[in-house]
């Protein structure tokens, strides 16, 4: 809030309402039935309810709240993931969105076509991803696997991988969801290393995080949520610890 | 620097194609995928998209050539029975495999829509695209047949591009309207394939037109599968430019469900991405 970078994201009076999932005829069959004795009942359910924030360049902005508050919701709007049912989002610039590692990666294939296809998936260039595989695979450790179809990977392996394809991006915008423990603890210092050099160099970060001590420390601003509403947007400090003495 | 607003509003049937442009290179690596995955873990690999519609050919060629060899149905006059039969597997097969994979396409890459933004409908024209590509290779062994046969290759297969395309576009504007209704309805997708096994048997696949009652003749024609069939076996091995008629229907329908299956995903596309 101090920062007076430009707003790279804008989320403006945003609402997300899901269709309740436990009467939802999900066949024409039930759903044939469901009409024909008039039970079509559509109950719809607020995720996200009216939340408003910005974040700059060069700022941390954490969402924080309880299972169930909406912090994903939330996440997967400003990733452009979901489209909010009201209100309005822009975000402006190249988006790296640390949430899903790896969505994508298809077993049968390489190491290397994966890295391309995931890459690709994220916006880039095919031809540039395979320029840049060789590296990518050098700074995951797994320049000798880059031949193997990753179906024989370990999910260590398989998150590093992930991680090094979305870290490799130059980004304006870093959605990340929980700080991410990737991997090896080796693996880990220097996976949040970079994080933490792709935040410096003059992003807006957008962070979901349960570790209290970590959105304090990183933070520039806190949204507390929950139940989809604001419940306190602030200063790291103030908003943490009023979280901190509410559970 | 790429601006996403989400007050910005789909331009139906624009923004579509412009996104086919802007992802090209995605797509051609999902087709590129689905060419490959598909057979990385089969013993014959490419042999497959070879030798299926040859085996479904065998079959029919012997149980209507052959068993019921001699009656009207398993004869084609002129032309050789075979080259009838197989040309018309590949394209219905085409039509089914395609239009049944890119109905599922949205609802099968859901686990990535849902985490990563890709315009939707890039799933849909890649694996369409895809169903083209395999269609081509497996081209190849009717082409073997016609010079076993003594056909030869005329010179009207320089326009088989054509109906190729124009198949293309049928699959991607059905297949998208089947996509969209899966994502509400998972039934939708086996409803379709009663819907394509109807069809393979409603259109002149292995009988000939010549066994249609006259009064029942217009129903055969009125389905637009008949004249891709038709338009097709004409350029592939007759060498005959196909009467206008079958050109229109053909290009007629392609075009019209294109548009219509392009439109629809574009109006429905904010509740369809919301419910993966």
């Amino acid at each position: 809030m101090t920062s007076n970078g430009e707003v790279l994201i804008e989320v403006r009076d945003v609402g997300v309402s899901y269709r309740m999932a436990h009467d939802r005829a999900g066949t024409i069959k039930e759903f044939t039935f469901q009409f024909l004795r008039r039970q079509l009942v559509t109950e719809e359910f607020l995720a996200v309810d009216d939340v408003s924030f910005e974040v700059r360049r060069g700022e941390v902005f954490s969402l924080i709240g309880p299972n169930g508050a909406g912090k994903t919701t939330l996440m997967k709007v400003v990733a452009r993931v979901l489209p909010p049912s009201s209100g309005r989002v822009i975000v402006r610039g190249v988006v790296a969105p640390m949430i899903a590692l790896g969505a994508g990666f298809n077993p049968e294939l390489a190491g290397f076509e994966n890295i391309v296809l995931f890459g690709t998936l994220l916006g880039r260039d095919p031809d540039e991803m395979r320029e840049r595989a060789p590296d990518i695979a050098a700074w995951a450790e797994l320049s000798s696997f880059l031949d193997v179809p990753i179906r024989s990977y370990s999910s260590g392996m398989l998150a590093r991988l992930g991680f090094a394809v979305a870290a490799d991006i130059d980004p304006d915008v870093l959605v990340v969801d929980e700080v991410l423990a990737v991997g090896d603890e080796a693996f880990q210092k220097k996976s949040a290393a970079r994080m933490e050099q792709m935040m410096e160099g003059g992003t807006a970060v957008l962070l979901v995080s349960h570790d209290l001590n970590t959105v304090e420390k990183l933070s520039s601003c806190v949204l507390w949520i929950d139940h989809g509403r604001t419940r306190m947007l602030g200063s790291a400090q103030e908003v943490v610890s009023a979280y901190r003495a509410s559970v | 620097m790429p601006i996403y607003d989400s007050a910005l509003a789909r331009r139906p049937l624009i923004s579509e194609f412009q996104n086919l442009w802007t992802y090209r290179g995605l797509v051609r690596l999902l087709v590129n995928r689905e060419l490959t995955v598909r057979y990385k873990r089969s013993a014959l690999g490419v042999w497959w998209t070879l030798l299926n519609p040859l085996f479904t050919t065998a079959i029919m060629w012997v149980i209507f050539g052959q068993i019921f060899g001699g009656g009207r149905f398993g004869t084609t006059g002129e032309e050789p029975y075979v080259l009838y039969l197989l040309a018309g597997v590949l394209m219905i097969t085409f039509f089914g495999q395609a239009l049944l994979a890119t109905g599922a396409a949205i609802t099968g890459s859901a686990s990535i829509l849902s985490k990563v933004y890709v315009p939707a409908e890039v799933f849909s024209f890649a694996t369409s695209i895809a169903g083209a590509a395999n269609f081509i290779i497996s081209v190849i062994p009717l082409l073997a047949v016609q010079l076993i046969v003594g056909t030869g290759i005329p010179w009207t297969i320089a326009l088989a591009p054509i109906p190729i395309v124009a198949m293309l576009a049928l699959v991607t504007g059905l297949g998208m309207l089947v996509a969209a209704a899966a994502v509400r309805f998972y039934d939708v997708v086996e409803l379709t394939r009663l819907g394509v096994t109807l069809l393979t048997y409603a259109t002149p696949v292995f009988y000939p037109i010549s066994i249609i009652p006259e009064r029942l003749l217009w129903l055969v024609q009125a389905n637009p599968l008949y004249s891709y069939l038709e338009v097709f076996r004409s350029l592939m091995y007759r060498g005959v430019i196909p009467p206008g008629w079958q050109w229109a229907v053909m290009i007629g329908s392609a075009l019209t469900a294109l548009a219509f299956g392009v439109w629809v995903f574009s109006r429905s596309w904010r509740s369809l991405v919301s419910s993966l």
